[in-house]
C-alpha cells in the first residue's frame, strides 16, 4: 500500500515533470544556442560598425517615443476603461486587444491602408504634403500599434485593483477627480505603469512585421535592429548573431533593472 | 482657527434610493453636536444611506439638508467635495503611500488651505487623537487602532458639519476596540457637528450615541434614546441588540398575552390589544422536569444552541415559542445542558413586561 502510494507519486511527478522539462528546454535551448554560436572575439568588431550604430540609435529613439506615447495616451485610456461600468466598455476593451493577437504583417497592411497615400487618413495628409509611410514616424506608429494594447491592459488591471472607496474618501475630503488621480490613483498604480511600460517597450524593441510592411527597411530612417538582423542573416550570419546578442543584452538589462525596482 | 464651514447646524435628511434588491427610505434628524447611531442587520441599507449622505451615491428621492444649506434634493445635487462632510469607513482606508500627517493634511490641502496651515491643522488633529508621536509613520507601520484614529483625524481635519462613521471599530480586535471606542467617545464629545454612526455593535451604539435609529430592510423600525430602546425595543432586531426576548403579541385585561406565531405568556403587567412583550433572558429558569410552584409560565422546549459568555451561558430554546435563557455555568453542568436536549423553561409572571405596539 505504501509502495503503491510512492509509485503513484513518482508517476505523478513524471506526468507533470516531463512536459515541464520539455517546456524549459524549448525556451532555453535557443537562447543557449545564441550564446554558444556567438563568436565572442568578433563581437565588438561586428557591432562597432556605422550600420549597427545607426540601427541601434534608431531602435532606441523609436522605442522611447513609443513608450512616451503609451504613457501619454495609454494611461488616460486605461483610467477611463478601469472606471467605466458602461456595457460598451467590454466591447471596446475586446477591440483594443485585437492588435495583440493580429499577425504583425497584417497590422502593417492595416497601417498602410490608414496612413498610406490612398489610405483613409493618408489621402488627406498627402494633400498637405505630409507622407507617413516609410518614414521614422511610421516606425513609431507601427511600434505603438503593437505595444499600446500591452500597456493599456497592464495599467488598467492595476487601476482596477484600486479600492473605489479610497476615491469616495478623497472626494469627501475635497479632491476633484483629477486631484485624486494625481495624488492617490497614479502613485498607487506606479508599479503597474512601470511593468506596463516595460512590456510595451520590449514588444516595441522586437517589432519586425508591421515595421517592415508599413515603414520599409531603409538604413538610418526605418531600419531598426530587428530589421538589420534580418538583412545581415542573408549577408553575414555571424554579424546577425552578434546583433542578436546585443538585442538580448539590452532587453535583459532594462527588464532586470525594472524588475528590481518595480516588477515582482 | 480657520473654519471652512459657514454655520454650526443640524441634519435633516430623507434618503430614498434603490440599491440591488433593497428599497431604502430612511429619515434622519439630529441637532448640532449630537451622535445618531444607525443600527441594523447586514444588508439593511445602512452603508448605502451613509454613502448617499456623503454624496457618493445620488438620491432617487428625498433630501439632505444641513442647517441652512441644501446639499441635495432630486435634480439638485452637491458633489462630495461641495459638502462639508467627513467620512470614515471600517478598515480606515488611509492613503497607503502618504505618512500619517499627510493623510490628515490631504483634506485641508484639497480644500485650498496653504501647505503650512494644512500641516499645522493635521498635527493638531493628530494630537487630539493622541498620535503626536506617530505623525511621520506610514500606514503600514500603524496598528489597526492607530490607523482608525488617523482616519478619524483625517475625517475631522476639514472641519465637517456632518461626520459619517461607517462601522469605525468593526475591523479592530476586541482589546483595541474597547480603547479606541473610548478615544472616539472623547473626540466626539469635543466635536460640534452632527455625527452619524453606523454600527451593528450594541456597545458602540449605547456608549457613543445620543439617539438610535434602527434600520431594517431599508426602513426605520424604531428611533429613540438608548434608554428608550433598552426599555421598550420595538423590533425583533432591536430586541436582539438590547438582549431581550421580544414578542409581537396580543394582550387582554387578565394578563394573558397571545404571541403571534404561537405560545401564550402570563403577565402581571397587562396591556390590552396589540402589544410588545419582553422577557429578560436572566429571568428564565431551566428544569429537567415540569416545575411546580409559583412560575405561571412554563413550557417544554428543546435546546437549539448554547454559547458561553464569561460566567454565564446563553441557551437558545425552541418549541411552542422561541426563547433565550441566560443561566449560570453551574446550571449548565448541573443540568448537563446540550443541544437537542428537552428541558422545561419557566418565567415568573412578574418578569413579563408588555407595552403597546
Amino acid at each position: 500500500m505504501v509502495g503503491g502510494g510512492t509509485g503513484r507519486r513518482v508517476g505523478g511527478r513524471l506526468v507533470l515533470g516531463v512536459p515541464a522539462l520539455l517546456a524549459v528546454l524549448l525556451l532555453v535551448l535557443p537562447l543557449l544556442a545564441l550564446l554558444l554560436r556567438t563568436d565572442w572575439s568578433r563581437l565588438l568588431a561586428d557591432l562597432a560598425t556605422p550600420t549597427v550604430w545607426t540601427a541601434l540609435r534608431l531602435s532606441l529613439t523609436t522605442t522611447s517615443c513609443t513608450a512616451a506615447l503609451c504613457l501619454l495616451l495609454g494611461t488616460p485610456l486605461a483610467w477611463l476603461l478601469a472606471r467605466s461600468d458602461h456595457p460598451g466598455t467590454r466591447w471596446l476593451r475586446a477591440l483594443l486587444t485585437v492588435p495583440l493577437v493580429l499577425p504583425p504583417v497584417v497590422g502593417g497592411v492595416a497601417l498602410l491602408l490608414t496612413w498610406g497615400r490612398n489610405g483613409i487618413l493618408g489621402g488627406a495628409l498627402s494633400a498637405f504634403g505630409i507622407q507617413i509611410p516609410f518614414t521614422t514616424v511610421a516606425v513609431v506608429l507601427a511600434e505603438t500599434f503593437v505595444s499600446l494594447p500591452f500597456y493599456v491592459l497592464a495599467v488598467e488591471g492595476a487601476m482596477r485593483g484600486l479600492d473605489p472607496r479610497l476615491e469616495a474618501v478623497a472626494r469627501t475630503l475635497g479632491a476633484s477627480e483629477l486631484r485624486y488621480l494625481r495624488t492617490v490613483g497614479l502613485p498607487l498604480v506606479l508599479p503597474g505603469i512601470a511593468s506596463g511600460l516595460a512590456l510595451a517597450w520590449a514588444r516595441a524593441l522586437g517589432e519586425f512585421g508591421a515595421t517592415i510592411t508599413f515603414a520599409g527597411n531603409f538604413p538610418g530612417r526605418t531600419q531598426t535592429l530587428p530589421l538589420l538582423v534580418y538583412v545581415e542573416l542573408e549577408r553575414d550570419p555571424q554579424v546577425a548573431t552578434s546583433i542578436s546578442i546585443l538585442l538580448l543584452a539590452i532587453s535583459v538589462v532594462v527588464l532586470g533593472a525594472l524588475r528590481g525596482r518595480w516588477l515582482r | 482657527m480657520t473654519s471652512t464651514r459657514s454655520t454650526l447646524t443640524g441634519l435633516d435628511a430623507r434618503v430614498r434610493l434603490r440599491r440591488g434588491a433593497i428599497d431604502i427610505d430612511v429619515s434622519l434628524r439630529a441637532g448640532a453636536g449630537e451622535v445618531v447611531a444607525v443600527l441594523g442587520p447586514n444588508g439593511s441599507g445602512k452603508t448605502t444611506t451613509v454613502l448617499a449622505l456623503a454624496g457618493v451615491l445620488p438620491l432617487e428621492g428625498g433630501h439632505v439638508r444641513v442647517g441652512d444649506e441644501l446639499w441635495e434634493e432630486v435634480g439638485r445635487r452637491r458633489t462630495p467635495q461641495e459638502r462639508h462632510v467627513g467620512l470614515m469607513l471600517a478598515d480606515s482606508l488611509l492613503f497607503p503611500h502618504l505618512r500619517a500627517v499627510d493623510n490628515v493634511a490631504y483634506g485641508p490641502r484639497s480644500r485650498g488651505l496653504p501647505k503650512g496651515e494644512s500641516r499645522t491643522r493635521a498635527l493638531d488633529e493628530l494630537d487630539r487623537v493622541g498620535l503626536s508621536a506617530l505623525v511621520h509613520a506610514r500606514p503600514r507601520e500603524l496598528s489597526s487602532g492607530q490607523a482608525a484614529r488617523v482616519a478619524l483625524a483625517r475625517a475631522l481635519a476639514t472641519r465637517p458639519s456632518l461626520l459619517l462613521l461607517d462601522e469605525p471599530l468593526a475591523a479592530l480586535d476586541p482589546d483595541t476596540r474597547a480603547r479606541t471606542r473610548s478615544d472616539l467617545a472623547a473626540r466626539l464629545t469635543a466635536y460640534d457637528g452632527v455625527t452619524v454612526l453606523v454600527t451593528h455593535d450594541p456597545l458602540d451604539a449605547l456608549t457613543l450615541a445620543d439617539r438610535l435609529v434602527f434600520v431594517e430592510d431599508g426602513r426605520v423600525t424604531q428611533t429613540g434614546t438608548p434608554a428608550d430602546v433598552l426599555r421598550e425595543p420595538r423590533s425583533a432586531y432591536a430586541g436582539t441588540v438590547v438582549g431581550l426576548n421580544l414578542y409581537a403579541a396580543h394582550g387582554d385585561s387578565h394578563g394573558h398575552v397571545a404571541i403571534e406565531g404561537g405560545g401564550v405568556l402570563v403577565t402581571t403587567d397587562p396591556t390590552e390589544g396589540r402589544v410588545w412583550a419582553t422577557v429578560p433572558p436572566g429571568a428564565v429558569s431551566l428544569h429537567r422536569h415540569e416545575p411546580e410552584g409559583s412560575a405561571r409560565n412554563a413550557w417544554p422546549l428543546r435546546i437549539t444552541d448554547v454559547t458561553l459568555q464569561g460566567q454565564s451561558a446563553r441557551v437558545g430554546l425552541a418549541g411552542e415559542l422561541t426563547l433565550t435563557a441566560e443561566v449560570t455555568l453551574e446550571s449548565v453542568s448541573a443540568l448537563a445542558l446540550h443541544v437537542g436536549q428537552a428541558v422545561w423553561a419557566s418565567v415568573k409572571a412578574t418578569e413579563v413586561r408588555t407595552y403597546p405596539r
